[in-house]
């Protein structure tokens, strides 16, 4: 029997099915683009497709991410907050602070040792601080978003980015440049920027070791460094931190199976949430 | 075959009737040769003027019909467009709006003003609006400096204060109407207040019962209108009448505003009028009903005990105009949710943050903080605006109240033992 989890986020649209051992036996992860649906499906396709599997194999879908309510054959809804929580624990059992950086949002979540959440934050209606801020500062330097977190390591003398617009800092990062500021050192000032934005949405909760931090930017090395480097101690990370959501979410789709927490309908209702 | 509902929707219905009334006894003020004075709600000191025979209009109360009526976005904008900064208060740009338009609204025309009274100085948005009306209408402005209740009991000087200002007021009322002070006459219609504060207070008792017949927040958000705006009439006591009569109809068949009461929360701060109805969806659909909020008791701390004095009219005015919720120290608040929490026996606090109104959110960070931590009490902040449309982000709102139920609802599976 298997169990699959969609997350489809602003950005890109990760799938994971997973067996009754919790082991993920196949993934995948795409631009999720203008046609939401789409991407759901083809998302599921080719996780089931790595799997080696058909799509009667698996018996129960958790959709999540902005556009959970767009998965067409999900048998369920969870918000990423719970599935992001549920996946880190599952990769690193000590977490405690969960730091999740994806395209346009940033959440931090504190929990339980029993995988309770306590408490969560999340930035509010502005990018700034977020993959596309990144995405941004990459654009305006001519880099691609996989070059600037190396690049970033590479500097000896950060630089101070005080912006924290994604549109204001472009112009902030060209004056650097037109005064023959090194790329490095301007990169590396803008993820200590985000990291101390990432810190300050963590105190909200409240920052208890271990420290997990996942979402697409943390595939970045240059932000794993910034917030290392901020926070005085290491951080978790793993080469799975993309999929963690959806993972978490496949782990909801088998306990949901199985009936250990029954899914309740929810009542009333129902407004579908816009492409994102 | 159940007999059917006799008071069923009694408190909406009635309040929409009383409202409609208002507006029209307010559109046809200058031919009955009635004065209009214009109040804030919060502290509003109406049976004052209601003594002197002045009708009294509320801008705040048709910025909100404006609101809940989708009418507010494009007043909005004109106010910007006249200069108005986006961190303006979306109620004061509403009404700057409607000025624009000759005061014509969705509910009808507010009259010209014969005296304006801010009578809240807990805003400083507020007295800048008034002193614009002021200006436009070429009216006088009455300021009343209310000192703000800090920690205990209000100061002999700030209520001596307070007093000599409202005997200003008197004069000043003298003034424009050329009518004498009637104490007696005040009194009386003090009396009327007190009677139906306490009825409203009845009717805020009713959400202790589990599931609660009613929503303190949802709904509670339309029956304040009375102890807003209606106090010190005899409709204003029959209004209540009518609402506990619904409310024990609700109970006798079981019914409450939600199918299966799951959680019960305690809101702070004003609704998103714009959205109201998709902002109550988001809560309705986890079988959330809220017990006890604190929006309704901007126009009174009645539920504290407080209550108008026939016996000592102009000092109990006094004592009402400083006991109003936002015109509270933030430890004052913080206390009365906690004792919210606690009465109502909610699972959680839900504040949602305007950006419009700095004299709520100012603190909501920190009550966020103190229930979280220091009280073990789950709390959830959101954020959008009570009057401009362009703040409500329904799938960002969404997300957070979804993640937070859901985590709500693992909470209570733990505690069952049903969950692993």
């Amino acid at each position: 029997m298997h169990f699959a989890g969609v997350d489809v986020g602003s950005t890109t649209t990760k799938a994971a099915v997973m067996d009754e051992g919790l082991v993920v036996v196949g993934k995948s992860l795409l631009a999720t683009g203008a046609n939401v649906v789409r991407a759901a499906k083809t998302a599921f396709e080719q996780a089931l497709q790595e799997a080696g599997l058909e799509e009667h194999d698996v018996v129960y879908v958790v959709g999540t991410g902005y556009g959970r309510y767009k998965v067409p054959f999900g048998h369920a809804q969870v918000t990423e907050i719970s599935c992001h929580a549920k996946g880190a624990l599952r990769v690193f059992p000590g977490s405690r602070t969960i730091l999740d950086i994806g395209g346009q949002d940033t959440k931090a979540i504190r929990v339980s040792p029993s995988g309770e959440i306590i408490d969560f934050s999340m930035n509010d209606k502005c990018a700034a601080g977020t993959g596309r801020f990144l995405e941004a500062c990459a654009g305006v330097m001519g880099l691609t978003l996989e070059e600037i977190g190396p690049v970033s390591l590479t500097s000896a003398a950060p630089l101070r980015i005080t912006n924290v617009c994604t549109v204001f800092v472009e112009q902030e990062i060209m004056s650097h440049i037109s005064r023959g500021r090194k790329a490095q050192d301007i990169l590396r000032g803008v993820h200590s920027a985000i990291a101390a934005r990432s810190l300050a949405l963590m105190r909200r909760v409240g920052i208890e070791p271990e420290v997990t931090f996942t979402g697409g930017v943390s595939r970045n090395p240059g932000m794993v460094a910034a917030l290392e480097e901020r926070l005085g101690s290491k951080v978790n990370v793993s080469p799975l931190s993309q999929y963690l959501g959806c993972i978490g979410a496949a782990m909801f789709a088998l306990e949901r199976a199985q009936g250990a927490a029954p899914p309740r309908p929810l009542v009333g209702e129902l407004h579908i949430v816009g492409g994102h | 075959m159940a007999p059917p509902a006799r008071y069923e929707d009694a408190g909406k219905n009635l309040q929409r009737q009383m409202m409609a009334r208002e507006y029209d006894a307010l559109a046809h003020a200058k031919e009955n040769r009635t004065p209009v004075a214009y109040l804030f709600i919060s502290g509003n000191i109406q049976e004052l003027f209601r003594s002197f025979g002045f009708l009294v209009a509320y801008p705040e109360i048709n910025a909100l019909q404006c609101g809940i009526k989708k009418a507010a976005g494009p007043l909005i904008l004109q106010a910007e467009d006249k200069g108005y900064s986006s961190d303006v208060c979306g109620y004061v740009k509403n009404d700057i709006g409607l000025v624009m338009q000759s005061n014509k609204s969705p509910m009808g025309n507010l009259p010209r003003p014969d005296l304006l009274v801010c009578n809240f100085s807990g805003c400083n948005t507020y007295i800048k609006w008034f002193e614009a009306l002021s200006e436009f209408y070429d009216v006088p402005l009455v300021m009343l400096d209310v000192p703000y209740v800090r920690d205990g009991l209000v100061p002999k000087e700030d209520m001596e204060y307070t007093v000599s200002q409202l005997n200003d007021v008197i004069a000043t009322c003298e003034k424009v109407t050329g009518r004498a002070f009637d104490k007696q006459g005040l009194s009386d219609i003090l009396a009327l207040s007190a009677k139906a504060e306490d009825k409203w207070c009845q009717v805020l008792e009713t959400a202790t019962r589990v599931p609660s017949p009613i929503d303190s927040f949802f709904e509670a958000v339309f029956f304040m209108a009375g102890i807003n705006i209606f106090r010190g009439t005899q409709e204003c006591v029959d209004y209540y009448d009518a609402v506990l009569a619904e409310i024990g109809e609700r109970v006798e068949r079981g019914l409450g505003p939600v199918e299966e009461e799951r959680f019960r929360v305690v809101m702070e701060g004003p609704p998103p009028w714009p959205h109201f109805r998709a902002f109550w969806e988001l809560f309705k659909r986890w079988g959330v009903v809220c017990t006890a909020a604190t929006y309704p008791k901007v126009g009174g701390l009645f539920d504290t005990g407080l209550r108008h004095d026939p016996s000592r009219p102009v000092e109990s005015l006094a004592t009402y105009a400083m006991n109003c919720y936002t015109n509270w120290s933030l430890d004052k608040r913080a206390k009365l949710m906690e004792d919210y929490v606690r009465h109502f026996r909610a699972d959680a606090l839900v504040i949602h943050s305007v950006k419009s109104c700095r004299s709520f959110s100012v603190g909501q960070g920190d009550f966020r903080d103190l229930f979280v931590r220091g009280l073990n009490i789950p709390t959830l902040l959101v954020e959008s605006d009570l009057a401009d449309p362009r703040y409500f982000q329904e799938a960002q709102l969404r997300n957070r109240i979804d993640a937070f139920f859901e985590a709500l609802d693992h909470r209570k599976l733990v505690a069952a033992g049903g969950a692993r």
